[in-house]
Parts: C-alpha cells; sequence; structure tokens
C-alpha cells in the first residue's frame, strides 16, 4: 500500500514529517513516498492514497487527523471530511497546465525509475543524437525564455556560449531564488530534481559545456539535501559524468550554496560568488555568455528555464511555444503567496488575468478582509491595487501596466496594508542586501528610506516627495544592476497606485 | 543544534576536503561555521594561507555574506521571514512578539521560500509555516 | 615651474590595432577598437565626469556619474565600461544625464566632509563644481562622517570619512601592484575601504603606495601632504634606490619635496612604485647629511670641517706623495652605482687620466660582474636582453637567485600580474621566496637548491633539453656557432651533467629537474631572470654563462617574452658598468688593452692610457696590505660594510694612507678616511641612470646642491689639483663627450633624453631612438657562443666546524647597506638582520625563535637574533646585511668568483649556538701572512678548475689571466709563487704563456 506524504519543506512546515510518522506508526506496512508537493500549499499537508481507481488525496491532515483517518479507512479510500475525491480531480489542479511542473508532486523525486516512468531522459536522449546547432535551434524555435525575470531568450544565450572560445564552459544553474513571494525553483527541486539535472545536461551538450554549477541559496536547506542526493544517484547511474548516457559527452554537477545575500541572484554576482568572492555585481560587457565562470564561457540560466528544456526536446518546440501570449510563449509557473486563502503554484499559460489567480484560484485573502494590494514579481517588482485586477499576467502587459513578471510571484495584502510603508520596506531591503558596488543602490536605498520615513512623518513632504522621485530616477536610470534599478518601481508603484498612503498624514 | 569546539587541526582537515575545489574561499568559510557555529577569527588567516590567498581578500568575504558569524552561537537560533509574503500575514507583529519572548538569538531573513504559507520562521534549522509563538515555543523544547 | 599634470583618460589604451569610428556629441573620432567611450571622449577633449576610473585600472563601473546616452540603445549605460562600436553615436550631454549626475552627486555629497583635508586635490569636490552641485538635498542622514583615521602607517593616511568606496584603491592593490591587501568590508551601506580588518601597519600592506596614488579623495593621503601642504611645483626624475629605475614626479613647494609620484609616462615602472622611491626619500634631507668637506691627520684624530679647496689640496697632496713614494699605481678609485652617468665617467676618467693608471673598479664587482663577463662571452654585449615589459609576454618565466618582491618590487608586480595571467614560474632558489607561493601566485615548480649548486642544476636542466630532443634546432642552426654548439651538446651530454648524477650535490630531485626542464623547453616563449644568487658565487660566471646557453638552446632570444634578464641591484649599476668603471674596459666595454679604443680616448684626452688592466677591488685591499696600494678614493660605496670578510677590509684600509670617502654620511668606511668629501642626493643631481634594462633616465635636481657643489665638480677639482685640468659645465656636456668617445652611446644625449622621456641603449645612427630588445636577428657577437660549463663545486664546504651554509639577501623595506632606508621612517618594518634558520637546526642546537644567537664562520663572528621558519631548508640559514651592528659580512669570506672576483655572499660555512649575554662586539679574526699572495694562488687554481677546455686549457688560463690582472699580480704568480701549490694547468700556463714578456 503506498501512501504519499509530501517531503517538500512547505508541507514540513505544517506538519508533513509528523503525519508521515504518525501514518508509519499506526501501520507499518505502509510504504510511505515522500513526494513533492502538488503545489495546492493550503492543502498541505495533502496525503495520497494509491487506489486502484487511482491516487486519493486528503488534506489539509495534521498528525491529530492520522487516528480518525484509519479509523475512516482512508487507505482504501474510504470516506472522511478531509477526502478530497481523486487528486486530479481537484479542480484547482485539474485546470492548470502542468508542463515544467508536471511530475512535480507525483513521483518520488529520488526514484529515477519513476522519473523514468514519467517520460524522464526522453528530451535528454533526443539531444544526445543531435549536434548542437540543431538543440538550440529547437531552444530557441520554442520562444523560450529566461525564468529568472529577465525574460531573455535562453535559445540565443545558449548560442553565444556555443559559438564563444573557452577551454572550459559552464552551465550556471540560478537557484537563488530570494524574491519573496516565490518558491517554484525550491518545489522543481524538492520535488523533481532529475528534470533540472536533464536540463542542464541538455544544456552542457548544446554549448560544449562540461561542467554545471547550481547555485542554491542558503535559505533552501531541503532543497540542497534533494538536490545532492539527486546528483548523487544520477552520478552513480550512467548518467552524470565523463560518460553521459554512455555517450562520449561528458557532464558533471556541482552544488554550491550561498550565505546570506539576495543580490548574489544577480547573474554576475552570482558568478563572484561561485567564485568564491564577494557576491559584486559585474560591468557588462562582457557578458557571461562570453567571459562568464572563471573568466569562461558560461550559460546561466534559472531553474525553471533549465527545467523546460527536457519537455521541449521531448516535444519539440513547436508543442512548446502553442501556448502563451504574443512573445510570452508556453507557460508561467506563478506562486501565490502572502495574505491568500489558496497559496500555492499555478501553473498556466502566459496571458491569464491577476483576477483569476488572486480570486479564483486564490480565493481572496487568508484574512477575510478586503484584498487592497498585489505584489507582483518580488522585493523589485510594482504594488498593484485592486483596480488593476483584470491585468493580463504576461511580460509585456505587465510592463505597461508599469510592472514587471519577475520570477512569477504574487503576493496579496489585505486593506491593512500601509503602501508607504512597504515603499520604505523596499528601500530598506536594498540597503541591507545592496553589493555595496555603486552609488545609487549603496547611498541611494538608504537615502530612499530615510526620505520616505520624513513623508511617513510629515516632514515637508511635497519637498521629500520630489526628492524621492528625483532618487528613484538617478537609481532607475543610474544603478549598475537591476538591485538598484528596479528598487524604485515598487515605491514609485506604490506612490503612483496609492497616493493617499504619502499624504504625510498618520491613518 | 551541536557545533564541535574551534579547534584548527580540526579546521585544516576540513580544508583539506576543499583543496582541489576552484574558488573555494567562501565554501571554507561556509564549512568552518557548519562545524564550528561560527568563523573564528584565526579561521581568516588559516584560510588564506592554505588557499594561497591574502587575508583581506577572506575578511572581504567574510563581511559580505549575512550568513557567516564570527561569534559562537550561545543559544537556539531563530529566523524570522522579515519579507513581503510574511509581513502580509503578520510577520512584523510576530517579530515583536519573539523578541520580546525568547531569549535567544533572532535574526532577520529573506525568504525561505515558504510564502503562501507564512509567516515562516526557521529554528535551529527547521521550518516552520504559518508560526505561531506557541509553535516556535513548542520547536525549541 | 609649475606642476607637471599627466592626464587621466579613465581607462587603460586598447591593445587592439582595429580602429573604429564614431561620433560624439556630434564629433566624430576614429580609435583602436575596445577602446572605452571614455577614454574616446577624452581623446578629442570631451571630459566626462567621473570618479571610479583612472587609466591605470580596468574599468569598473561603480559611480556611475560617467553614464551616456547611446543612439538606438536603452538606458543610460557607464562610458567606462562601454566600448566604442563601428557607427555608434553617442552623446555625453543631456537634461537627463545632467539629473542623474547630479543626483548621484548629491548622494555622494551626502555622506563626504563638507571640507577635505586635502582641499582642491579632493575629485568629489572638483567633480561637484563641474556639474554644478553645491549641496546635497537629503537632511539628516545617516553618515560615515564620525569614522576614526588610521594613521599607522608612518607615509600616509586612512580617513575612512572621506572614502567613496570606489575601489580605486583596492584594485590597485590588485591589478598594479598585486598584493591584494585591501578589500571591501561589509556590503551595502556599510561597505567600506578595509586592509583586512586591522589597520595598515598590521596588515599585508607593502606600502607601495599605488593606493594613494590611485584614490580621488583625501581617504589615502600621503602625511606629507598634510603637513607640507600642497605642491607648488613638479620635476620629473629616476628613483636612486634599485636596479628598475623608476621615474617619478617629484612634487615640490618651495624647497621642500612633498611627494614622490610615480609617472604614468615612466617607461620602467609605467606609475608604479615601492615604498622605498614613492616614501622613503627623507634620508636626502636627513640631518646626519655632512654638508662640508672634512680632512683629519689620522683615522684617531676627530674630523675637521675645512673649506673645499683645503680638503682638495689636502687630498691631491695625500695621493701625490703616495705616488712619488710607491709609484703611479699605488693609488686609485672606485666608482659608485649610487651616482650618475656623469659622476662614474667622471671619477674613472680622473683615475685612468689624472691618476695615471686602470686602478678603477666599480661596486658592480661585488654584485653582477659576472653577468657582464659570461653575457660578454656568449652574446657580445654586457647586459640584459629585454626591457620590463616584455615579462608581460612570458609564457614560461625561470626565476633563479633572485627575489623580486623584495630587491625589485616594481618589477615584481608585472612579473606577478604575468603569472596572474596565465604564465608559469619556475624558481631556483635555496629559500622559499614569497613568489614561490603568495596570493594569486603559485610557482609551477620551485628548485630548492642547496647554496652553491647552481651550476649543477642548469647542467642538469641543459642535460635534460639535449638528451630528450627538445632543443630548437632551428635557432641553434641560423643564429649560434656551430662549432661551440656542437663541444657544449656534447659536452652537456655527459652522464656526469643528468639530474640523477647532480642530484646528490644539489639535492633537487631529478624528476623535478625533469619536469621543469619540459616545462620550459616547451614553452612558446620562455625567459630568465636572476639576481645575486647567481652572480654572488665562486662559479658566478659560469653560471650567467650556463643561463646563456639555455636561452639559446630553446630559442629564447630576440623577440618579447623571452631573453636573458639580469635583475640589476643598484640603481645605477648598469650605468656604472656602462661607463668604462672595469680596470680592464673603456667605457662601452671596449678592452684596456684594445689600441684603437685607447686612441679614441688619449686623443679625447690628451693622455696616453696604461694599456694594462689595473687592480679590481680585492686586488686593491690586497695590494694594500702588502703595502702596495695606498691611497684611494672612494665615491658612494660603503666597502667597509658591504665587502664580504670585514676583518680583511678593515685591515686594507687601515693600512692606507690616504682614504678619501666622497658620500653623504660618514659610514663605516669613513671611519678609516682621512677626507671626507661630502656629496649630493639623487635631488640635487643633474645627469642620468641607467636601469636594469639598459633604460638611460634623466635624474634632475630638484633642489639646489647642499655642498655648494655638484658632485662631478669635486672630482674634476681633484683631478685639477691632480695636475690634470678637468671642468664641465653641466650633465649635459658630460653625456656629449661619453656619447663622442662611445659608439653604444653616440646618439644619446640631454635634448633627446626629454624630448623622448627615455632611451635604451644601443643608441646610435642605427638605433637613432634606442634598443628595446637586443639580439633580435644576430647577437650582438655575430654568433651566440655556447661556453662549457662544468660544475666545479665550491671551496666553501660545511664541514664538522662550520656545518651551515649561510646564504644572504635583501628586505622590502631596507636598501643594501641600509645608509638610505635606516634614515627613513622604513624601520618600522624591519629593524634589524634577523638569523633564519629550520626549525631542525635551531632543535638541535636548543635555539628558541627569537633569542640571540652566535654567528661565526672561518674568519669571524657576530650576534643576532634568531628566527625559526620553514622559508630555508635544513642545513641553510639566511640573514640580511643591513645594519652595521650586526656586521653580516664580518662572517662572509673572501671566496670570489673565478673569472671576476665577485664575491661568493651566497655562501659562507657557519656554525651558530645560542647567545646569553645578546649582542655584543663583532669578532674580526686577525689578518697576518702575505694576503695577497694566498689571494693569487686560489685564484689562478680557481681559473684552471673552471676554464672550459679540452684542449690545452693552460693557454686559455693565460689569456684569461692577461686580460684581467694587473702586471704586479702575473709577476707575482710567475716569480714568488711555490709551483706545488698551484695546478699543473696554472703551472703550464706560466712556462707556456706567461713567460713571454709581452705580458709584464
Amino acid at each position: 500500500m503506498r501512501v504519499f506524504v509530501p517531503g517538500d519543506s512547505a508541507a514540513i512546515s505544517v506538519g508533513a514529517d509528523e503525519v508521515a510518522t504518525a501514518i508509519a506508526q499506526l501501520d507499518s506496512t505502509v510504504e510511505i513516498i515522500r513526494n513533492g508537493s502538488r503545489g495546492a500549499l493550503w492543502l498541505e499537508t495533502l496525503v495520497e492514497v494509491q487506489t486502484p481507481s487511482g491516487r486519493i488525496a486528503f488534506g489539509p491532515v495534521t498528525p491529530a487527523d492520522v487516528q480518525s483517518l484509519f479509523d475512516a479507512d482512508f487507505l482504501n479510500g474510504g470516506a472522511h471530511p478531509l477526502s478530497l475525491g481523486k487528486t486530479e480531480e481537484i479542480e484547482w489542479l485539474s485546470s492548470q497546465e502542468r508542463v515544467t511542473f508536471a511530475r512535480v508532486g507525483i513521483i518520488d523525486p529520488l526514484s529515477l525509475e519513476d522519473y523514468r516512468a514519467h517520460g524522464g531522459l526522453i528530451g535528454l536522449r533526443k539531444a544526445l543524437k543531435l549536434s548542437h546547432e540543431v538543440i538550440i535551434n529547437e531552444v530557441t524555435e520554442s520562444g523560450l525564455r529566461g525564468r529568472g525575470g529577465a525574460g531573455f531568450p535562453a535559445g540565443i544565450k545558449w548560442r553565444t556560449v556555443a559559438q564563444s572560445f573557452g577551454e572550459q564552459k559552464y552551465i550556471c544553474c540560478n537557484a537563488d531564488e530570494g524574491d519573496s513571494g516565490t518558491f517554484a525553483d525550491r518545489m522543481l527541486i524538492e520535488g523533481d530534481p532529475f528534470t533540472l539535472i536533464e536540463g542542464m545536461t541538455i544544456a552542457g551538450i548544446a554549448v560544449g559545456a562540461t561542467k554545471g554549477i547550481v547555485y542554491i541559496r542558503s535559505e533552501y536547506p531541503y532543497a540542497i539535501a534533494t538536490l545532492r542526493k539527486a546528483i548523487e544517484i544520477a552520478r552513480t547511474s550512467d548518467w552524470l559524468g565523463s560518460r553521459v548516457l554512455g555517450t562520449t559527452h561528458a557532464f558533471d554537477i556541482e552544488v554550491r550554496v550561498g550565505a546570506g545575500s539576495y543580490v548574489c541572484g544577480e547573474e554576475t554576482a552570482m558568478l563572484e560568488s561561485i567564485e568564491g568572492k564577494r557576491g559584486v555585481v559585474r560591468a557588462k560587457p562582457p557578458l557571461p555568455a562570453v567571459e562568464g565562470l572563471f573568466g569562461q564561457p558560461t550559460v546561466i540560466n534559472n531553474v525553471l528555464t533549465l527545467s523546460t528544456v527536457p519537455m521541449i526536446m521531448a516535444e519539440g518546440a513547436t508543442a512548446y511555444k502553442s501556448r502563451g501570449v504574443g512573445r510570452s510563449l508556453g507557460t508561467q509557473i506563478f506562486q501565490l503567496a502572502g495574505n491568500i486563502a489558496r497559496g500555492g503554484i499555478v501553473e498556466r499559460s502566459f496571458g491569464i488575468s491577476l483576477n483569476e489567480l488572486v480570486n479564483t484560484y486564490g480565493g481572496g485573502t487568508l484574512s477575510g478582509r478586503p484584498f487592497r494590494a498585489v505584489q507582483i514579481g518580488g522585493p523589485l517588482g510594482a504594488y498593484f491595487s485592486s483596480a488593476q485586477i483584470e491585468t493580463a499576467m504576461d511580460y509585456e502587459s505587465l510592463i505597461a501596466a508599469g510592472g514587471m513578471l519577475g520570477h512569477g510571484g504574487v503576493v496579496v495584502f489585505d486593506d491593512t496594508v500601509d503602501l508607504a510603508q512597504q515603499a520604505k520596506f523596499a528601500m530598506e531591503f536594498c540597503a541591507i542586501e545592496s553589493c555595496g558596488k555603486c552609488t545609487p543602490c549603496r547611498i541611494g536605498s538608504t537615502r530612499g528610506a530615510e526620505t520616505i520615513d520624513l513623508i511617513i512623518k510629515g516632514v515637508r513632504v511635497d519637498e521629500n516627495k520630489k526628492l524621492l522621485l528625483d532618487l528613484c530616477e538617478v537609481m532607475t536610470d543610474g544603478s549598475l544592476c537591476a538591485m538598484g534599478g528596479l528598487t524604485p518601481l515598487p515605491v514609485k508603484s506604490a506612490m503612483i497606485n496609492f497616493p493617499t498612503d504619502f499624504d504625510g498624514v498618520r491613518k | 543544534m551541536k557545533f564541535s569546539p574551534w579547534s584548527q587541526d580540526a579546521a585544516l582537515t576540513l580544508l583539506a576536503t576543499l583543496r582541489d575545489e576552484n574558488g573555494p574561499v567562501l565554501m571554507a568559510l561556509q564549512l568552518m561555521q557548519e562545524e564550528f557555529g561560527y568563523v573564528d577569527q584565526a579561521c581568516v588567516a588559516l584560510i588564506a594561507n592554505y588557499f594561497n590567498k591574502s587575508r583581506a581578500e577572506v575578511h572581504g568575504v567574510l563581511t559580505f555574506y549575512h550568513d557567516l558569524r564570527t561569534t559562537p552561537p550561545t543559544s537556539h537560533q531563530i529566523s524570522i521571514c522579515a519579507a513581503e509574503a510574511c509581513q502580509a500575514v503578520g510577520a512584523r507583529n510576530l517579530e515583536r512578539e519573539i523578541k520580546a519572548k525568547f531569549n535567544d538569538e533572532v535574526q532577520s531573513a529573506y525568504c525561505f521560500g515558504n510564502c503562501a504559507l507564512g509567516p515562516a520562521v526557521m529554528v535551529d534549522g527547521k521550518l516552520i509555516g504559518r508560526a505561531t509563538v506557541e509553535k516556535i515555543e513548542k520547536a525549541l523544547q | 615651474m609649475t606642476m607637471i599634470f599627466e592626464p587621466d583618460f579613465g581607462t587603460p589604451a586598447s591593445e587592439k590595432l582595429e580602429q573604429v569610428s564614431l561620433e560624439i556629441d556630434g564629433r566624430s573620432i576614429t580609435v583602436a577598437a575596445d577602446t572605452s567611450i571614455m577614454r574616446a571622449a577624452l581623446e578629442v577633449g570631451i571630459d566626462i565626469p567621473k570618479l571610479c576610473s583612472t587609466d591605470r585600472l580596468k574599468a569598473f563601473g561603480s559611480c556611475r556619474l560617467c553614464i551616456i546616452q547611446v543612439d538606438g540603445r536603452n538606458g543610460t549605460p557607464s562610458s567606462c565600461t562601454t566600448p566604442v562600436a563601428e557607427g555608434m553615436k553617442v552623446a555625453t550631454k543631456s537634461e537627463k544625464l545632467d539629473r542623474i549626475r547630479k543626483g548621484v552627486m548629491e548622494l555622494y555629497l551626502s555622506d563626504h566632509p563638507a571640507e577635505c583635508a586635502t582641499g582642491a586635490e579632493c575629485e568629489v569636490h572638483a567633480v561637484a563644481k563641474k556639474i554644478g552641485v553645491a549641496t546635497s538635498r537629503y537632511t539628516t542622514p545617516e553618515t560615515h562622517l564620525d569614522l576614526a583615521k588610521d594613521e599607522s602607517n608612518p607615509y600616509f593616511t586612512f580617513d575612512s570619512t572621506e572614502c567613496i568606496v570606489c575601489n580605486r584603491c583596492v584594485r590597485a592593490c590588485d591589478e598594479v601592484q598585486g598584493t591584494f591587501a585591501l578589500t571591501i568590508e561589509n556590503r551595502g551601506f556599510e561597505a567600506r575601504v578595509s586592509s583586512s580588518g586591522t589597520s595598515f601597519i598590521d596588515s599585508e600592506c607593502v606600502s607601495c603606495g599605488a593606493c594613494v596614488q590611485a584614490c580621488p579623495t583625501g581617504a589615502l593621503t600621503e602625511k606629507t601632504l598634510l603637513t607640507i601642504g600642497p605642491p607648488t611645483s613638479s620635476v620629473i626624475t629616476t628613483c636612486a634606490y634599485c636596479g628598475v629605475g623608476c621615474s617619478f614626479k617629484a612634487e615640490m613647494r618651495g624647497d621642500e619635496v612633498v611627494r614622490m609620484v610615480p609617472l604614468k609616462a615612466g617607461g620602467a615602472n609605467e606609475g608604479h612604485s615601492c615604498v622605498k622611491g614613492r616614501f622613503a626619500y627623507g634620508y636626502a634631507t636627513h640631518s646626519d647629511r655632512i654638508t662640508k668637506p672634512m680632512i683629519r691627520a689620522s683615522i684617531n684624530d676627530p674630523w675637521k670641517e675645512v673649506s673645499w679647496d683645503e680638503a682638495i689640496t689636502y687630498a691631491s697632496d695625500g695621493l701625490k706623495r703616495i705616488q712619488s713614494e710607491s709609484g703611479i699605481n699605488a693609488i686609485g678609485g672606485i666608482t659608485s652605482s649610487r651616482c650618475t652617468n656623469e659622476e662614474v665617467f667622471v671619477v674613472q676618467k680622473m683615475v685612468r687620466a689624472a691618476f695615471g693608471n686602470n686602478n678603477v673598479d666599480t661596486c658592480a664587482r661585488v654584485c653582477h660582474s659576472p653577468t657582464g663577463y659570461g653575457l660578454g662571452q656568449t652574446f657580445g654585449t654586457s647586459a640584459g636582453t629585454q626591457d620590463f615589459e616584455s615579462v608581460e609576454h612570458s609564457d614560461v618565466i625561470m626565476l633563479i637567485g633572485a627575489n623580486p618582491t623584495s630587491a625589485h618590487p616594481v618589477f615584481a608586480s608585472r612579473m606577478k600580474q604575468a603569472i596572474r595571467k596565465g604564465a608559469k614560474l619556475i624558481v631556483i632558489d635555496p629559500r622559499v621566496i614569497p613568489l614561490v607561493r603568495t596570493p594569486g601566485v603559485e610557482a609551477a615548480h620551485h628548485l630548492q637548491l642547496m647554496p652553491g649548486t647552481n651550476v649543477a642544476v642548469i647542467n642538469a636542466l641543459a642535460h635534460v633539453i639535449v638528451t630528450e630532443g627538445l632543443i630548437k634546432r632551428d635557432f641553434v642552426e641560423a643564429r649560434c656557432d656551430a662549432q661551440s654548439f656542437k663541444e657544449w651538446e656534447e659536452f652537456i651530454s655527459l652522464p656526469e651533467n643528468s639530474p640523477e648524477s647532480l642530484e646528490a650535490s644539489s639535492r633537487v630531485p631529478a624528476t623535478q629537474i625533469r619536469a621543469a626542464a619540459y616545462l620550459f623547453a616547451n614553452a612558446r616563449n620562455g625567459s630568465i631572470y636572476y639576481g645575486l644568487g647567481v652572480t654572488e658565487h665562486s662559479q658566478g660566471s659560469t653560471m650567467v654563462m650556463g643561463i646563456a646557453n639555455l636561452s639559446m638552446a630553446t630559442g629564447n632570444i630576440g623577440r618579447k617574452g623571452v631573453g636573458v634578464n639580469p635583475l640589476r641591484g643598484q640603481n645605477n649599476v648598469q650605468g656604472s658598468c656602462d661607463m668604462g668603471s672595469f680596470p680592464h674596459e673603456l667605457p662601452g666595454y671596449r678592452h684596456i688593452s684594445n689600441p684603437d679604443t685607447r686612441k679614441i680616448f688619449n686623443d679625447a684626452w690628451g693622455v696616453e692610457l696604461q694599456e694594462r688592466p689595473g687592480m679590481r677591488i680585492p686586488n686593491m685591499f690586497d695590494a694594500a696590505i702588502a703595502g702596495q696600494y695606498r691611497g684611494m678614493y672612494v665615491q658612494g660605496e660603503d666597502i667597509a660594510q658591504s665587502d664580504p670578510n670585514t676583518s680583511h677590509v678593515h685591515a686594507a684600509l687601515r693600512a692606507m694612507d690616504m682614504v678619501i670617502v666622497q658620500d653623504l654620511f660618514l659610514n663605516e668606511t669613513s671611519k678609516f678616511a682621512h677626507v671626507f668629501l661630502p656629496g649630493t642626493s639623487f635631488l640635487e643631481k643633474d645627469g642620468t641612470f641607467t636601469n636594469a634594462e639598459r633604460r638611460i633616465n634623466r635624474v634632475r635636481p630638484v633642489m639646489k646642491s647642499k655642498t655648494g657643489k655638484s658632485e662631478f665638480e669635486v672630482t674634476c677639482d681633484l683631478a685639477t689639483a691632480m695636475g690634470y685640468p678637468m671642468s664641465y659645465e653641466s650633465g649635459a656636456q658630460i653625456m656629449d663627450e661619453i656619447a663622442a668617445t662611445t659608439p653604444t652611446f653616440s646618439g644619446v644625449s640631454f635634448a633627446k633624453l626629454d624630448e623622448l622621456g627615455s632611451i635604451q641603449w644601443p643608441c646610435n645612427e642605427a638605433n637613432p631612438q634606442g634598443t628595446p630588445m637586443m639580439h633580435i636577428d644576430h647577437f650582438v657577437r655575430g654568433q651566440g657562443q655556447f661556453m662549457k660549463t662544468p660544475y666545479v663545486p665550491t671551496d666553501e664546504k660545511a664541514t664538522r666546524k662550520f656545518p651551515l651554509l649561510l646564504t644572504t639577501g635583501r628586505v622590502l623595506s631596507q636598501y643594501n647597506v641600509g645608509a638610505q632606508t635606516r634614515r627613513t621612517k622604513n624601520n618600522i618594518w624591519h629593524s634589524e638582520d634577523i638569523l633564519d634558520l629550520h626549525e631542525s637546526d635551531a632543535q638541535l642546537r636548543g635555539i628558541a625563535d627569537g633569542s640571540w644567537v652566535k654567528l661565526a664562520s672561518r674568519v669571524g663572528e657576530t650576534i643576532m637574533k634568531a628566527r625559526i621558519t620553514d622559508e630555508v631548508p635544513a642545513g641553510v640559514v639566511y640573514t640580511t646585511f643591513h645594519f652595521p651592528e650586526s656586521g653580516a659580512n664580518v662572517i662572509t669570506t673572501d671566496f670570489s668568483d673565478w673569472a671576476t672576483n665577485c664575491p661568493e655572499y651566497k655562501v659562507t660555512a657557519v656554525e651558530i649556538s645560542p647567545s646569553i649575554q645578546g649582542p655584543g662586539e663583532m669578532i674580526e679574526t686577525h689578518i697576518g701572512g702575505d694576503p695577497q699572495l694566498d689571494s693569487i694562488i686560489r685564484m689562478a687554481n680557481q681559473i684552471a678548475a673552471n676554464v672550459p677546455a679540452n684542449n690545452a686549457p693552460e693557454i686559455q688560463v693565460a689569456h684569461h689571466i692577461v686580460q684581467f690582472w694587473t702586471p704586479t699580480m702575473i709577476g707575482r704568480l710567475r716569480n714568488e709563487v711555490d709551483h706545488a701549490l698551484l695546478s699543473p694547468i696554472v703551472v703550464r700556463a706560466i712556462e707556456i704563456t706567461l713567460m713571454t714578456n709581452q705580458y709584464l
């Protein structure tokens, strides 16, 4: 009898380990699979039972519920107040278009057998038979864009690396998912690490790199552990190493762990950090694709970007690009977070409306109070008001609305939020996390927080608002990287969309 | 969490595991902290010498990363996520409460990737979702 | 006089040849590809505001003031980090750019003092003014204005309140100096420049001044700038420390030096400096300076200040009296490698023309004389083959017996940068010198040989190259003498030269030798750099020839990145040799026996020069003890401290009747002097120095002579008083005479030097702009000559009584005998000589780290403090010789190089033992018997052992002796020596050749 209790750290954070222990204690014959999370985090701990008719879900389960589940014969799909029916029929899940997350929550993350049984390694096997050029063309053709936030076409980056000369090229996976409100990278690594490994291997073969490095943040200890185990399994099973799946291609992957620095999610700062140095941003040019890690040509892609590659290779560029709108092709993994009733992963084609995400999927706020603001795209993303609820969620529409998609995080706030405080926090966060290299970010962020504080206190409000807007321009146009360059985005959007919070009068 | 007492010999044995790494300084500092709970001041010269770096280079790295600490931990380690998603569900209040309630070291962190189940708190490396003072208290026991 | 201003183009010049055309602010411009927009703009006079960029450092892009707009591109990129592109249209000014720049400047001003300590020097205020921002609108900001100053370095302050975190200092320490002593600590708003969390003096900082030079604000400032005030004029001149010969701007306020600023246009240093040249110039105006002439009747009398006339007359009377009593050859002179070419030229001219003999030698005798001999024999000229820049093109660098980070720091920085860019380094040295392993640099091989076994190692390397078929045959056939190559190839292939055979002597594992030989032989460009660890040996000359052989055999001559490069010691050791300071050579390395050469000088000077060589320095000492040499003129050299076997030197000086010392300070030698003629510092001189790359640099007076006379004027006065009138109006006039009489200098003049900045000789009709690289198409002597180099172990061996080998060297902060640096704040780094020894040797003798030890050799003993270190292997001890108190040369012996008599400083058999009472008197041995005869026997036998000939070695021995010995010495060898004491080859040489009267 197989029971699935997610080993995802979000599930663990609300008692999944204890649930698993409780089940094991009551029936030691049960085979407990620690799968990834299905992404319906509001249902965690989501326990699934394998029955002849499919997987039956129960949730959210707490350790205290376990006895009653046994009492209700849940192992045979017995009726229970927490029963959700067949997992794939839960509408919150079934309405999604799981491409990148296709296997997450379904398979045992560390079972290579499971991985193969669910379509794993098809893409890689295909790629191994193709020329560099054909692989790169396929990725280019698919329209896959960097999921880290910048949205740069992956194929073009790969081509640059393939054409650059270097003794040792690298594939760097940016798993420094530092944006508040985002957790897709973490969930993918914890739930389907082989997909990432496969994507990196394909990238390596495509550009002629034999070394891959995953730079992952220390705040993700569970993901680090899972990924390390998965890499070890791939090494011992003829995948990673000097002969990838028995071919003459060599590829191996190393995990490097961050040490508490948001800016190391910026690609050049990440390179410095992987090199063991201070995570300070590099000026471009040279592009990392030409002179990247240790001065060598380097592909830098986000976890989700690389994890989408196996599917593109397996099913073809056309299958991927048939989804999405305009230049935002394929799917996006939206993450519903913050003050939201039904938070989690929603993978849908680009173009879904904010309303559908926040209200249809999200079910409004967790507190039950009116929804007032949503920050899209992490701490450097814009704050939107309820008036902008119909905005389409794709790269271009969000830019047009004065924001950005970023890593697809959607953080919901209820009506208790004070946007002046949030704006101040944006500056404070920048002050804490700035690498300290360029002046607009290094000094500007502190000055920004000080100036907003004066506005909040009602000191020379108009004068300080003018100064703040001037500072925002200096930071936007003057900063070396996106950290300082985008910090004004939440600040200005808050000022524009929530002007009353900046009138200097305490509410 | 249990750490070994600082020992230069033990440190050198650990550093030897990084001998062939490219760009080893940050990893070395992290390794020291994993083993001893902090980076002893002696590590700067030790790592510099071991990997043929200057002390300044090591010092620069050590002071850049907020994870790295130079004093031994004296209590449980509580990190509370102070980023927006957790702010949206009361993290600021929770932080005040924790600081008032516990004598342990409380640090701000910026996102554990548990943004749908905030506030998120890490107690000695264990992640707690929908954190409350009571849950933290239980985790500390 | 005005201030010399060197423009700052913001980013380094591009090395690309391809040209790119673009438009900046509507002006068309064509520049090299990869040039930054900032630099391109400045080349047409468009000055884009900047703070973090400077043309000695790679673009960094942090200050965000130099932003620009480019047609068709988004955003406002920084012009320092954006390269030009064909057809690009750039705007450096717009309302938007102006707004952003003002905004950035407001941020700077919000955390910067309103008044800076250095006033107008602070670029923050200068740029703020330029872009029209007076104050910042930010009120009550958090700042760093309460941070404490770090005054720990003796020469500069670090004031963090003025720091703008532009990283220029950190980058300079990395990219220019290569020490990595600085970093930024913390991040974000708290990011600050830090010397690794400690004060500067406790950090890894070597005080080169690159950070101070790079700092755009008053954060890093010379203390003198704060105490003396801003400079009002500047003069370009040349440092007077080591053979690198760095160019500096002496920045003056009135007659006082405010600071020495390294010159970017300086060919040798390209804007870099070390702690000595940059900061330790204070000795020049130290209160110890003697500025009035002094005389005394005996060395036990007190000095008496007299007029110049009285001093000159007293000196010349003494010298004339000696010549009348003991013959024309009973006096002589020593030229100084610290003095200008012109001053040296005048001294050797005085000896040859006014004294009427060839008893002139120079302190190069005790450092690089084997270089002259060895490279002369093989290549045909006595100088390094390359310029310093060449090292940046090397793929494999072999560094032998040199410690550049201490002794040639500015060149060491270049070398380090080359290694960091990928060049491989092979170090051959008994000690673990810093370059074996220092941040950013790790030697591929360290062949840690025993002192005295250089030739064994170079032969073993060559053996591998020859026997493994790694010879560059094409080069050898095209460029080298076939017969000499064939003989050498046979010789070096002998099993006795294999690494395995020589392992026992050198203690270098044969496998290491083989690996290093392969690395060097397979290098695209392999270069050899060496120092006194090569020359100061009994086989110094053999080793130089071995080096030359190796570079010819591997085809590493005549292009960038290769060559044989002696790292010269003193600032003008190359020049003093060039100027005819050796007893057997006239200026330009022409043998005194050559009648054509003599004729040039006879005609120019109106004299009849002696045709036989005069005495070398050690010969002078021997002759003095023997009573045959009674008077000498010593120009700027402290032979009593710097020459080996102090007992012997002291005995010789004590035996003389007229010792004339010309120097800045009273020194060890002046204790034995009868006349003291005050000299001038480099700040007062008008002349030239020639550095290790044959670069003739101008030395310009920045202040009036403190003695009232120029140094050459004093020499001329003495010559005149001796009866041979000499006078020159200026250094330029002396150079004209040098040019007129010396073919390699025929194109050199002060006017041309002023025009070109510097000139590398030869400079003549064929090479009017000078010669950065030698032997390009053919060797100066025609075909390269391979010389056989048999390894002959030194007689100075470890024995039961003296079981350890002492070797000597220098530290960064002190210079040679310390006459200059000991009179500066450099003592803070190194205030005494220390004996380094290995732990096993210390344990065996019960010596604790830091305790006093007695150091004894067969010639003397002294006491110094011990330091236990693994920088020396067991069996080897090491010390410096910077301090007269420790008297390291009381220990060193008068053994020397067989060909040139360069002392064997690098090998002395010693014993050490704990000393309870601490420093005491140095014990000198009594000099008895006939040291001159002893020397003659030893030297003759040594020549016989080393002369590399199969057939008729006696002819070569005779030839060598005739070429370098004085007639008196040859006479004593022939007539007074018991033949039983001589090698049979020497006996045959005497019988066959030296019997002919032609040599007497």
